[in-house]
């Protein structure tokens, strides 16, 4: 456990220094943010690997296979979860076929599915959730790629061990129809992925292809932030550095002056939630 | 107001030593030459020259800071009386030359010696002008500039053994110059991939091979060096030889790539081996064996447990520089607290040494220091949790042919000669 808390301060402290990154002076450093990258990237590995008992992973391999799973879901009939709190127009809108992992059991397909929306880089195989799929908890354990919205205090409360039991009892089925909400964005992305892959990419495509994904979140976050420029942060991590570069050459001055180390956490917090931050960090390069 | 110095660098002969701060400015020091009246004062280094080598500079497009520090310095081997250094920050490369001005031309026939014209109607005489001594004055000039060629941040400069070409390193490409033109250069080396997301490693340093100027090495952030034969292609994206050290698995952990990126390459001067400098360590390549370096020294193994903490205060993606010492017998790094350690190849002795003012007056010999590992701390020893982490050593230099060294603590650099003869 100690492991999961200590994974999710990496993160937090590694988002910090990729968001400080963009006021230091001579501009962003490819290689240090790329080391901030791949320490999100473990420490994200390891925040995962406790629901899928460690299972030694091929990223690559295991995103070939989620994506394939991806395009299969899409046609899959959703059945709604009984006790979401979310504001299911915010999360939910962005696609019609949200999968919700329910607290029956039965519906294997869709709670793999949501595992495999959270774990495009991460430990799980298909073939590992189609196994767990029926034991009680690991399916239910999708608050770690909830969309940005919810509040911080459900960010906290993902980060404590999530069983079957917890899951009935408090707010996680909402943090799982988060994560949920977050899988169509997510397929979108990966959809595009493949289909990019083969293109010679400029800069802007990828890009475009991030642009697509963050506005989802940040639509849900504009809702739900006070704060206009921590959705501005929110968008700027959704579409990485190229986003960074945009953002600070229009509003540098607001959001180095307005955003402090509280907004920087709740981003933090955010991102920790989002799928894919850092594959596409450094896209703007 | 001294800044920090972000190089030091000895030339060939070892007479000058050059610095470069974070301000942009570079300072010269000439060793004094040995007099028979001071004996055992042998040859101090005093400021030589100082001049604003980059100014901060603003990429519009972008609308991007450029900084004026300077990230290397290099000499050229010199030629003629003149000396000649290559100075850069994160974007451009400036040849300077260095000369001394002792005389002075006086009796000019159109101008008087304030420099104002002087009447023709009055000139009456015609007189040949001569040279007269004045106090010398050594003068900066940039000779040439290297601009424009590197889209990501500039961490290496070398020179090559032709004496003409010398290779600048960003974090994706390498270019090859001729020291004569400044208005193109040719790319060897470029890792960029086509999709920015599959970016994987960046090239950390790189260095021309001391004899063979058809040899360079880099490396990268994934702890591995590439040597590349120019010969082989136009583009040398293929390497010619691949150094790599098989990690070890048991020691894996959330920031074991941030310690195996190679934060220095240094050939040793007979270009039979290199040195790489990673965060802990100092390896030492045969370059004809790649599968493994052929000696490691731990630098600093005690912050081994630290790394978090060193990741979260930055520390951790600090570059240490190594130096050879001129029959490569020796090497030396920089590590915390302000200590330099370094160690004998051959009798595999180490010493860790300290640069601060309060523990060496000049003619002293410094001591050496010892840091507690674990247990009972002996006296004089430190432990690790008091060394103080801002002050690091990232830049030493050896000199090419004496026991001298130049040590760069933040904003002061230390000098230190070896006492016996």
């Amino acid at each position: 456990m100690e492991y999961k808390v200590e994974a999710h301060r990496i993160m937090s402290i590694s988002l910090g220094k990729i968001y400080n990154s963009r006021v230091q002076r001579g501009g962003i450093k490819l290689h240090k943010n790329l080391l901030v990258s791949l320490v999100l990237r473990s420490a994200r590995q390891v925040y995962l690997s406790d629901y899928y008992s460690g299972v030694c992973l091929n990223t690559q391999h295991v995103e070939a296979k989620e994506w394939e799973l991806m395009d299969s879901n899409q046609e899959k009939p959703l059945t709604p979860a009984p006790e979401e709190s979310l504001s299911p127009s915010t999360d939910c809108n962005q696609n019609p076929e949200v999968p919700v992992v329910p607290e029956d059991p039965e519906v294997q397909h869709t709670s793999q599915a949501v595992e495999d929306s959270t774990d495009l880089h991460s430990v799980s195989s298909k073939h590992q959730a189609e196994e767990e799929s029926s034991s009680e908890d690991s399916t239910t354990d999708v608050s770690l790629t909830s969309s940005p919205v919810t509040c911080e205090s459900q960010c906290e409360a993902k980060g404590a061990e999530v069983s079957s039991s917890d899951c009935e009892a408090d707010a996680n089925p909402a943090t799982v129809t988060e994560g949920n909400s977050q899988q169509p964005p997510k397929a979108h992305s990966c959809s595009n992925r493949k289909r990019t892959a083969e293109k010679t990419a400029s800069n802007d495509s990828p890009v475009k292809r991030t642009k697509v994904t963050s506005s989802n979140s940040s639509e849900e976050e504009a809702e739900e932030m006070d704060t206009g420029n921590v959705s501005n942060l929110i968008t700027i991590f959704g579409s990485s550095f190229s986003g960074l570069l945009t953002k600070e050459s229009s509003e540098p001055e607001a959001e180095t002056e307005d955003s402090d180390s509280g907004s920087g956490q709740i981003c933090c917090d955010q991102m920790l939630k989002n799928l894919n931050p850092w594959s596409t960090a450094i896209v703007a390069f | 107001m001294a800044d920090i110095i972000s190089t030091v660098e000895f030339n060939y002969s070892g007479e000058l030593l050059a610095t470069g701060d974070k301000g942009g400015r570079v300072v010269i020091f000439q060793r004094e030459q040995e007099s028979k009246n001071r004996p055992l004062s042998r040859g101090e280094y005093n400021v030589y020259s100082t001049f604003q080598s980059h100014e901060p500079e603003f990429d519009y497009l972008k609308s991007l800071e450029i900084e004026e520090k300077i990230n290397k310095i290099r000499w050229l081997p010199q030629q003629n009386a003149a000396h000649f250094l290559l100075s850069t920050n994160d974007k451009t490369i400036k040849l300077w030359k260095i000369s001394e001005r002792d005389k002075r031309a006086e009796g000019y026939n159109l101008k008087d010696e304030d420099g104002r014209l002087r009447d023709p109607f009055r000139i009456s005489t015609l007189r040949v002008p001569v040279l007269m001594p004045m106090d010398l004055m050594v003068e900066a000039s940039p000779r040439r500039i290297f601009a424009n060629a590197h889209t990501y941040h500039i961490n290496s400069i070398s020179v090559n053994s032709d004496h003409e070409t010398y290779l600048s390193a960003d974090d994706l490409r390498i270019n090859l110059w001729h020291l004569e033109i400044t208005d193109r250069s040719f790319n060897i080396v470029d890792i960029k991939p086509a999709n920015m997301e599959e970016l994987t490693e960046v090239i950390t340093a790189a260095e021309c091979h001391p004899h063979q100027c058809n040899v360079f090495v880099y490396s990268s952030s994934k702890g591995t060096i590439r040597l590349c034969d120019m010969r082989a292609a136009a583009l040398c994206d293929r390497h010619s030889k691949f150094f790599e050290e098989p990690e070890d698995p048991s020691s894996r952990s959330f920031f074991s790539e941030i310690i195996s990126s190679i934060s220095d390459v240094k050939f040793s001067h007979s270009g039979r081996y290199m040195m790489t400098r990673d965060y802990l360590s100092v390896k030492v390549w045969d370059l004809n064996m790649e599968n493994r370096p052929v000696e490691t020294y731990q630098v600093h193994e005690y912050l081994r447990s630290k790394l978090c903490s060193l990741y979260e205060n930055d520390c951790i993606f600090d570059k240490f520089e190594c130096c050879w010492n001129g029959s490569d017998s020796a090497i030396m790094t920089g590590s915390y607290n302000n200590f330099f350690r370094m160690f004998d190849r051959n009798t595999r002795r180490d010493i860790t040494l300290e640069a601060s003012r309060e523990n060496s007056k000049p003619r002293a010999t410094l001591k050496p220091r010892k840091v507690c590992t674990g247990g009972k701390r002996k006296k004089d020893e430190i432990s690790v949790d008091s060394l103080d982490f801002n002050k690091k050593i990232l830049h030493t230099a050896w000199h090419p042919k004496e026991n001298v060294i130049a040590v760069a603590a933040t904003n002061n650099l230390y000098i230190f000669q070896d006492k016996m003869n």
